[in-house]
């Protein structure tokens, strides 16, 4: 499937050589931009070890008995709250929802796969997907004390497509996932994958 | 100065290297942004969010991965924030539907007023098609680079580009019918 720019439909061609040229923005937003940089703290060095360890998608545990999973999974989501901050994610700094996702090994095939959402001004957050028949009331999130909402569920082996339900009627996907087509209700859902890369 | 260069001194201290960095690419990044979410109110908060978020995770970034690509995928990904968390707007261009398909064919005499016209047939890709048509034929990436920025597999990725080109052809060509 060649689909260089010279094999292109002559029409096409066209579209690419007007969609090549630069555009113009408002000059004050980069002034904006530097302006807003030289407010914040300067950023930190991360060394790889421990960019690793806080990284919210390659973070993993060895794997845990189901018994012994609710402890575990504790330390998970301390570690996961520090990654929010290391990548500037905080609730007061976003101000507005993020959801990122860490893979915990299962004992078999299925994994664990915890959902965070940072919402501190929701009352109530759901995760709904394929996994659980889009039902708004099977998977609630628990609030944490940072503002965050987490929940976990167990995921078999594949691609899931998911959103999370803040209050019961709006919902938000993962700006950091993949995104699914439009589900013809005008809403974008997040795709998780199973067993292999999630984004 | 190579970006490593530029990024260690950030993260020495030298706000100005940032500055650098953000001259450097703010230009590829406004059309990207202005291409994919088609006006320039969320562009420049897609740029605003993106240099914010490179700077602040900036300790976080590898230098065996090229600054270009990292910075790239946080676009994307704040590209893909804004379109979804603005969906009313989104449907806004759908309803001018009716206005681009009223419009006379101004093909014969389309010289700079192009732009309009581009970014509506562009608006009109479903995201995930515009998004990969972008990266691939106007930003000019491999499709291993795109893999890597999005996640997604190449021949998924190359299926994606090849629909775009078709579905822009079409519409071309419905419109010289018209």
């Amino acid at each position: 499937m060649s689909d260089d720019f010279s094999s292109l439909d002559p029409n096409v061609q066209w579209i690419v050589s007007e969609a090549r040229r630069p555009v113009t923005v408002d000059a004050a937003a980069r002034g904006r931009l530097l302006e807003a940089i030289r407010r914040e703290p300067r950023p930190d060095r991360s060394s790889p070890v421990v960019a690793w360890l806080l990284h919210p998608r390659h973070f993993a545990l060895p794997p845990l008995a189901t018994l012994a999973a609710a402890a575990g999974l504790v330390g998970v989501g301390i570690l996961t709250g520090l990654a929010f901050n290391w990548d500037g994610r905080a609730p007061t700094e976003q101000g507005s929802p993020v959801a990122v996702d860490s893979q915990l090994p299962d004992s078999g095939a299925s994994r664990v796969i915890k959902f965070v959402l940072i919402a501190p001004q929701a009352a109530r957050v759901a995760v709904v997907g394929d996994f659980n028949g889009w039902d708004s009331t099977a998977t609630p999130a628990v609030r944490q004390a940072d503002g965050t909402w987490a929940t976990f569920v167990k995921l078999r082996p594949g691609r899931h497509e998911y959103s999370f339900v803040i209050d019961g009627t709006h919902f938000v996907s993962d700006p950091n996932a993949p995104i699914a087509p439009d589900d013809g209700y005008g809403q974008n859902n997040s795709v998780v994958v199973v067993g292999g890369r999630s984004s | 100065m190579s970006d490593a260069a530029d990024v260690q001194r950030v993260l020495s201290g030298d706000v100005d290297a940032f500055a650098r960095l953000v001259d450097r690419y703010y230009e590829r990044c406004a059309r990207f942004a202005v291409r994919m979410l088609g006006n320039r109110d969320d562009a420049e908060d897609a740029l605003q969010a993106t240099f914010l978020r490179a700077y602040r995770s900036l300790g976080k970034y590898q230098e065996r991965d090229k600054f270009s690509a990292w910075l790239y995928r946080i676009l994307v990904n704040q590209c893909r924030s804004i379109a979804s968390r603005r969906s009313q707007r989104e449907r806004v261009f759908i309803r001018e539907e009716a206005v681009l398909l009223n419009a006379p064919d101004r093909r014969p005499t389309w010289t700079g007023e192009d732009e309009e016209f581009v970014q509506r047939v562009l608006a009109e890709l479903d995201p995930l098609l515009r998004e990969a048509f972008l990266l691939k034929h106007v930003e000019d990436m491999s499709y291993e680079e795109m893999s890597a920025l999005t996640g997604v597999g190449v021949s998924a990725l190359k299926m994606r580009v090849k629909r775009a080109c078709d579905r822009l052809r079409t519409r071309w060509e419905h419109i010289k019918d018209e």
